[in-house]
This record gives structure tokens, sequence and C-alpha cells, in this order.
């Protein structure tokens, strides 16, 4: 006899890039364990979903936004303002919460899945605090999860590389840190210059040297680059890098670009790093050059970090540059704090204004790299949550990518002179359903190495989000009709009808054991706690963080 | 006798014993008995007994031997199978109008439980030590902060000045383990670094190490008007006080100005709680003015009997710190309103659920006016009303997680002995459980 167990979606349009899928009327068919492939046997079929007319997705994967973790958890406590403004009611979620632009896990999870995103990528755990973010990302229901690991400003890695070490050290040392931060993939953040704002340098060019060790933000960044591809790592290294929000500062990621020389890199919230120097302000667009840089060089992948008007919480573990830009602050407070010879985080809550000049023109900056950036494959759709804007803006910026009158009209609601300095007006592309099923759950979930996710096909994991096709997109992008997480319907027309815990996903790579040997003396030597006990144990996310963990193996590449 | 008959009642899992036959040696062990969790600890179990043998303070040796085998639960003074109180335990939160869940001395699995209980009865939640820990974030709601940890203090402090802070009484590590040891990643400001105490005569130092100390020595309610004087004398402006003391100040200015990373260390628990915002208030004003044109780092001091943890985990969970309120249709905090002390004082709450998993601490007297739950390690003998349920002490009987004073660096605890006490955790959710069917 068999057993019913599988749901038919019916009738709807599938987009799904990464088997080429745009717009075919098909049947998905859903299981617990996944997708199936083929029509089964009718008589396995529980039910059969009538959604003609409908969009279906596969469940939308954010490669970039702060969701749990030290430095969101302290926005949190600085801004009971932000929390008492947004309460949620009893009956609204399973359970109560609260929050808009640093929102509590639990209303963190639920609006994701209310959004159609069933997997979220903490992207700055400082290994110091991986069990904390892992703690919250355990409190974050009904999405997956994973977190990249930071490093280059710890003291161990800067005095190996100040001493010359040798590649495999470096090699061993990311996998450790990836193993003992139960990490998916590792993060630089403004190399070296978290760790020299400790030694009071306010800045760090490329190619300046940290004061207390000597090398530089270059050295860093090819370290680390160069150790994740013999790793053989599938997301390549996520660089934040050094002068965000400066003027001037798309030289140095252009610089940072031809650094790599071919290395495969992720730039971040690239938005903030694509500022010229032209005009009466000093203060200009650089994302045709960005745009132009990464057309030319397919090692390189970007998110956008779109910045949207409004109040928010800038939250980050470049304590340099945020406390450059705690001057800005608003409400005026802010925390900078150092952290454990590991890296550091600022705080700043900021209100983006669209009649102010330069925050229009980084809205239009942000727009120009999305329309600008040609392979869709290669830039995914990001605010940096919190930090351009709160993630749940994100349907009203499908909105602007897929509209060029609506992009229009709110381009004629900006600061004038930002929108005469940016060429916004004159980029009349829009994005098609394919390429926002792109940029918003195939790519990412490639990037990250994530078979399961992003997809459609036989073997996915089973999350699958179903909209409403409206022309309005924004409306049709903010409130799915069915969202399955795993094969199982937890949110119908955005109320949330169950509440499994997602799974939590680690990279492992192979290391030589001596490795550890080293951070035992090390730690034991200068640090604030043990090695063993820093280090964060499967139990803890499978037994106290009741998340399944799900392990992907690098493969090393040959040298 | 009558114990034991209890005990057979009981399934077996809900056995209360504590008991093991292997003298085991454990190292690198979390201690749970202050904010700083050293995690150093070699710690010898014999049977029941723990035994600290290396890197416990004065205080957490006091601590791990305060510990009792009798592990009875009571309901209104009489010895109580552990299903039948916790029975009773569900029973009176059905029968409450308005309660309390406080104390939340608990690890992390035990204060989930804790709000996920809180929230189901419509309860307040506050921690016991919720008055410190609100003056701190009174401070950091309205003006931010500059801040640092543990590690980067052993590492990078050339001077360090304690504001208030006993460390003869709480913290007693603080030196032998993050001052004084020799090694330090720069080694110059190792040599150089130097301390100095503000505050009472009974809370200067009495041993640190050989690191040269500077005193000067106010009343702790006359810490902001120091402060603000210090402030003064860094900023090169006029000093008022008698001439020795304006000398003085201006001295240790010259030495905050001279130094490299000065970390100015406070514990609000220990201030006067009159003027403790004050007092961090001032002190996150040098901080800010130093860095302005130098480095320097505030550290603050506090979270014990899982405090930070409780503060961590209500903030990411509610959006807020403590205390909250889940009594209507959305949270409320209202920091001062929903404080446990408060709410008792004013017979404001019907039912209080006092968790104190980490040491035999009883509620405030005030809970004796109304019932009372007390979740709390074997051997307390709450009052005659209470509902008392023995629990397992997180990092001794069983493992567990907590975070640190500086709300970063969170460790494991792991169980020392065999144990079957029920933890936290356990009770809260066999309560819940059994209140929502």
């Amino acid at each position: 006899m068999t057993d019913k167990s599988i749901t038919e979606l019916r009738g709807g349009r599938v987009y799904d890039p990464a088997h080429g899928e745009d717009g075919v009327i098909r049947s998905v068919y859903l299981r617990r364990d996944g997708i199936v492939s083929s029509a089964p046997d009718p008589a396995a079929i529980k039910e059969s979903i009538d959604i003609s007319g409908c969009v279906v997705m596969a469940g939308g994967v954010d490669i970039h936004t702060h969701i749990g973790g030290g430095k969101v958890n302290i926005a949190r406590m600085l801004l009971p303002e932000d929390h008492a403004a947004n309460l949620t009611v009893r009956g609204e979620h399973p359970r109560l919460g609260s929050g808009r632009a640093a929102p509590s896990t639990l209303t963190t999870g639920y609006r994701y899945a209310q959004m159609g995103y069933t997997a979220c990528f903490e992207p700055a755990m400082l290994p110091a605090n991986a069990r904390h973010a892992h703690m919250e990302m355990a409190d974050t229901p009904l999405v997956d999860k994973g977190a990249y690991a930071l490093l280059g400003n710890d003291d161990f890695f800067l005095r190996r590389l100040a001493a010359g070490a040798d590649p495999k050290e470096f090699q061993d040392y990311i996998a450790y840190t990836l193993r003992a931060a139960q990490a998916l993939a590792i993060k630089v953040v403004n190399p070296g210059g978290i760790n020299a704002f400790k030694f009071n340098q306010r800045k760090l060019d490329l190619d300046e040297a940290n004061t207390a060790y000597g090398v530089t933000p270059r050295q860093i960044v090819r370290t680390l680059a160069e150790g994740i591809h013999a790793l053989g790592l599938a997301h390549p290294l996520h660089i934040h890098g050094c002068n965000l929000g400066v003027a001037g500062n798309v030289e140095t990621t252009l610089a940072t670009i031809r650094a790599l020389d071919g290395l495969r890199a992720h730039f971040t919230h690239i938005q903030f790093h694509s500022y010229g120097t032209e005009g009466d302000r000093k203060f200009s667009s650089g994302a045709q050059a960005v745009a132009e840089a990464v057309n030319a060089n397919p090692n390189i992948s970007i998110d956008v970090g779109q910045i949207m008007f409004g109040q928010t919480v800038t939250e980050s573990g470049d304590s340099m540059r945020q406390y450059a830009g705690s001057a800005f602050a608003s409400p005026k407070k802010s925390v900078i704090m150092d952290i454990e010879c590991d890296a550091g985080c600022g705080v700043v809550p900021f209100k983006y204004k669209d009649k102010s000049f330069v925050n229009a023109l980084q809205w239009a900056i942000g727009l120009e790299l999305f329309l600008s950036t040609r392979d869709p494959w290669r830039i995914f759709l990001t605010t940096d949550h919190p930090n351009g804007a709160p993630f749940t803006s994100y349907p009203h910026l499908i909105r602007l990518l897929m509209d060029a009158s609506f992009r229009r009209e709110r381009l004629a609601t900006i600061a004038p002179d930002a929108a005469a300095a940016s060429h916004l007006g004159s980029l009349g592309r829009e994005y098609s359903l394919y390429e926002i099923a792109i940029i918003t759950r195939a790519a990412p979930a490639r990037s990250l190495g994530l078979k399961n996710l992003g997809h459609l096909g036989a073997g996915a994991r089973g999350d699958v989000t179903v909209y409403v096709d409206d022309a309005n997109r924004e409306r049709m992008f903010a409130t799915p009709h069915l969202v399955y997480k795993a094969g199982e319907l937890i949110v119908r027309d955005g109320k949330i009808v169950a509440t499994p815990r997602g799974a939590t996903h680690v990279t492992r790579a192979d290391y030589d054991p001596a490795i550890e040997k080293a951070l035992d003396a090390y730690f034991a030597t200068y640090m604030s706690v043990r090695r063993r006990n820093i280090a964060v144990a499967d139990a803890e996310i499978e037994d106290f963080g009741h998340s399944p963990l799900i392990q992907h193996q690098a493969r090393r590449n040959a040298s | 006798m009558l114990g034991l008959f209890v005990f057979q009642l009981a399934t077996l899992k809900l056995k209360p014993s504590v008991s093991s036959t292997i003298n085991t040696r454990h190292e690198d062990v979390t201690c749970t008995y202050c904010g700083l969790l050293c995690d150093d600890l070699v710690v010898r179990t014999d049977g029941a007994t723990v035994t600290p043998i290396r890197n416990a303070c004065a205080k957490a040796t006091a601590a791990y031997a305060d510990s009792s085998a009798r592990v009875t639960a009571f309901i209104a003074g009489q010895p109580a199978a552990i299903e039948h109180a916790i029975t009773s335990a569900v029973n009176l939160l059905r029968k409450a109008r308005q309660p309390l869940v406080a104390g939340l001395g608990a690890d992390l699995a035990g204060l989930r439980a804790a709000f996920a209980l809180a929230e189901h009865c419509g309860a307040v939640v506050d921690h016991l030590h919720g008055g410190a820990l609100r003056q701190n974030l009174k401070v950091l709601q309205s003006r931010g902060w500059q801040t640092t940890t543990l590690s980067e203090l052993r590492n990078r402090a050339d001077l360090v000045v304690l504001v208030g802070v006993d460390v003869n009484v709480n913290y007693q590590n603080l030196i032998p383990r993050f001052l004084s040891p020799t090694a330090a990643l720069q080694p110059e400001r190792r040599r150089e670094r130097r301390l100095i105490y503000l505050g009472p005569n009974q809370g200067a130092p009495s041993a640190c190490g050989e690191l040269p100390l500077d005193t000067l020595r106010c009343d702790t309610d006359a810490l902001p008007t120091l402060l603000r004087a210090l402030q003064s004398a860094l900023a090169g402006g006029t000093v008022s006080g008698a001439p020795k003391r304006r000398k003085l100040l201006v001295e240790l200015a010259a030495k905050i100005k001279a130094a490299a990373y000065p970390v100015f260390v406070w514990a609000a628990g220990q201030l006067d709680p009159a003027h403790a915002d004050l007092t961090i208030s001032a002190v996150c004003d040098i901080v800010a003015s130093l860095n302005r044109t130098q480095r320097a780092a505030g550290l603050n001091l506090g979270g014990d009997d899982g405090g930070q943890t409780a503060v961590s985990a209500a903030t990411w969970l509610t959006g807020f710190p403590l205390s909250v309120s889940y009594a209507g249709n959305t949270l409320d905090y209202a920091p001062e309103r929903w404080s446990a002390d408060a709410l008792l004082r004013d017979r404001a709450v019907d039912l209080c659920v006092w968790i104190s998993a980490f040491s035999p601490r009883l509620p405030p007297v005030a809970a004796n006016a109304i019932p009372t739950i007390v979740l709390g390690p074997p051997g307390m003998t709450p009052a005659k009303n209470a509902v008392y349920i023995p629990v397992g002490t997180p990092g001794i009987d069983h493992a567990g997680q907590l975070i640190r004073t500086d709300a970063v660096v969170s460790l494991p605890l792991r169980q020392l002995r065999h144990s079957n006490l029920l933890t936290v955790a356990d009770v809260l959710g066999r309560t819940l459980n059994a209140l929502r069917t």
C-alpha cells in the first residue's frame, strides 16, 4: 500500500533558474523529506492544490542579514523606542515579539517566513561570540540559518602573518575556525582595521600597515582568499572592504578587486563601497566603475546593501568606521566595542533621509549597481539588514527593480541634486521574475554551496513559496499565498500555521590537529577563556538549540 | 523514611538523587558564581562533593562547598513527590491572575523555558539582580557607551581604573586572572600596567600582584562628583576641592592621558543604587572624551547568577531587556514599573515563581505574603506557603550555557557529578505542558 505523503502544487508557473525553468507551468511534488522529481504514483498524493495563476519559486535565501549575535542584541538593547513602536499582538504570530530595525529573534523568523524566505545567513559571527550567535539563531524559527566567521583582525592571525607563517598554517586555522565557530563561510571586515583601531589608527587603506603588526589589508585579504581557495570552500572570502562609507572608496574597492588577481571573492554591501569624490559636495556615484569591474571579473560576486529611507540601526564588526559614523547617530547614542583580541563592533542608529543629498545618492547608487551588473548569478539582493534598511523592505526593493515607471516616480521624490548627480533615471532595465528568482534564491544558494536550497528540482529540501501573480510586485512579494519549509506548510496568506525549527548549515574542512595544540597554548597564555571552551560543540546546536546540523564538506583544490 | 517512600512513588527519571561513586578530576571547568565565568577551574568530584582544587576564588570555593544532599520537594512545608509539587505549581499558576516569574537564576535552557511559561501565563519577568542590571541599561539606552572585554583588558590595558569595584568581595579573580599575569600580546602594556582605585576605603584591592596602585578614597555616593572632577582635570579645566585632592586628581588625569589603553571598570551592583547611573554615565562620558584623541574603554562587571544571560535572552526573545510584562495583548517594557521587588512590595502580583538554580537564595521576604513556587538547589527551606521543587545546578548537575559579564563571550557548563535532579528547563517545560492540556 502506498503511503499518502505527497502534496501536489498544480498549475502554477515555476521559476527555477537552477534548472533553467522560466515560467514553466508544471506541478511541484513535495514531501517532508524534500521535492520529488517527477509525477509520483497518484495513490501517494495526499492533497493536490490548485495554484493556477500563481508564481512558484524556491524559498528565498538571504545571503547577508544580521539576525543573530552580540551586535544585533546590543542594537535591540540600545533601541527600546524601535521596539515599543513595533509590538506584535497576541494571535499575530505564535509568540510575541517586537522591533522593526532590529526585531526580536522570534519575530525575525516569523517575518522572513511570511515574506517567503526560508534561509537566512548571519554574515558577521565573531569566533569569540559564536556560541551566542548560535543561541540567537536557534531562537529564530522557521528558517534555516548559518553564519560566517570573522577572521583577519584577530591577533593570532595577525601575529602569524607578521611572522611569515606557512600558507598551510592559515589553511588549518581557517578550517579550525569553521569547526570551532560552527560556521558556513569566512568573512573579513575592514581587513586589519578593527585591530588597528585598538591602537588608535583611525583609517587603514589597502596598502597601509597596521602599526602593531606591520601587515596590510592587501596581505590579509590575499592570505584568507588563498587559504579558502586551497581548502575548497564553496563560498569564497566574504569581503567587507576598507574605508566603508568614505567618499572616494570606489578606488579602494577597485584596487581590492585587482588585488585578488582572479581569485574568487564576494564583495558584500558594495553600495557602501562605491563612492566617488566628484561634484561640489565631493561625493558621487562610483556605481558604474564598480559594475564594470564586476562585469569584467567573473571571479567576483557582490551583494548590494541597498538603503531605504527611514529609521534603522547600523551594526557592524567595523568598529573603526562605526566610530567615525557615531557622530551622525540618530538618535544620538551608539555602542563601540573592542572584543576579545578577536574583532570589534559598532552599533549606530541612523535615519536615512530622502531629502539628504548623501542618503538620496546612496539610494540611487544601490539601484545603479543592481541595474548595471549584467550577470544576475553574481549579484544578490540585500539591504545588509538592518544597515541599509530592515529586510522587510525587500518587496519594495523588488518592485523598484521590476518596475521602471515606479522607480522613476520614486526618483522624482528624492533630493533633486542627488537625482541629477545619478544616471539612475536613464537606466530602463526591469528585472524579470526569472532574474528575481536568481538574485533572491538560486544564486545565493549556489554561492553558499547549499545544494538542497534555492531550487525546485529533485533532492531540494522542499522549501517552496507560492505567490499570487500581481502587477504590483511589492504587494505580490510581501505576502505569498503559501510557504513550505522542508515540505511542511508554514504560512498561508500571511498566517503562520506551523513552526518547525530550521536547520543550521555549517562547512567542514579537514585540518591538521596541530593547530589546536598551538591555539591551546595561545589561549591559555593570553586569552580570557580556554580554547576548548570557546569552541562550540555539535551537541550545543543540536541539543540545546534543537536545530538539525547540516554539514557541508569542503573538497580541497589541488595546489 | 517518608522521604524514601516518596522517592519510590516517583518515576525513575524523576527520582531525585545526587550521587556518584566516581572520584573524578575535571579541568577547564566554568565557574558560575559570578559574572566573570572563569573557565579554568580544576575541580575534583567525590560522590556528591565537588571541590575546586585550582584557580577558584574564595567566594567560589565557599559556594561549591555549600551543597546539600537533601533533595526533597515540599508543598506547604510537607515533603512531597516532585510530580505532586509540579501539579501543585500548575494549579497555582492556573489560579493566578497576575503571576511574577522572578529570580531567573538559571542557564539559557532554563531561561528559555521561563520566558515561554511567562508568555503563556501573562507573567511579569525580572531577574534577582534586576536593579543593578537596569542601572547599566538606563545609561546604555540614554547615551550608549564604548566598552571592551576581558581578553582586551588582559592584553591591551596599561592602566585600569576601578570605579568603586570591590574585588575583595566579588569578581575576586579580576586581578589575578586578567591583570597580574605576566604574559600579554603587547608586553609593554603589561610592563607599564598600573591600577587606580576610586571608592571607599574598604573596597581598595587588598592584593594586586606587584601592580602599582594609586588610591583616591571617596564614599560610593560621592563617586559621580569625583568623576566629574576627574573629567574636568582631564580636560585641563579647573578642579575644586582640597589642595591635596586637587593635586592627586591632576596627577591621575595625567596618567590616564598618558596611557595607551586605559580601561574604566565598574560594577553596577556595588554602586549606591541611588546614584549608580550617574556614576556609570560619568565613566562613559570620560571614556567618550578620551576616545576623541586616544583610545580608552569601559568594562562593566555584573550579570551574576545568570543575570547577563537573562538580560541577553530577554532582549533577543522579546526585543527588550529586563524587565518585561507579558500581561497584556502585547509585550510591555517598563523597567522600573516591572521591578520584582516593587511588585512584591506593592502586592501587585498574586503569585511568585522564584528561580535560583545557582545558589539556595530565597525569594524576597515580601513574597511570603503570596503563594510562591520556588525552584532552587536541594536543601532549601522556603516559607510555609511555598511549593518547593529542588533542581540541579547548571555546571554541576547538568550541562548548560551562560553568557559572561561582557555580553560577548558565553561558555559551556559541563556536568560534574551524577545527578538525577531535574533541570529548571525540565520543571518549567513540564509545567507549561500541563498548563496547555
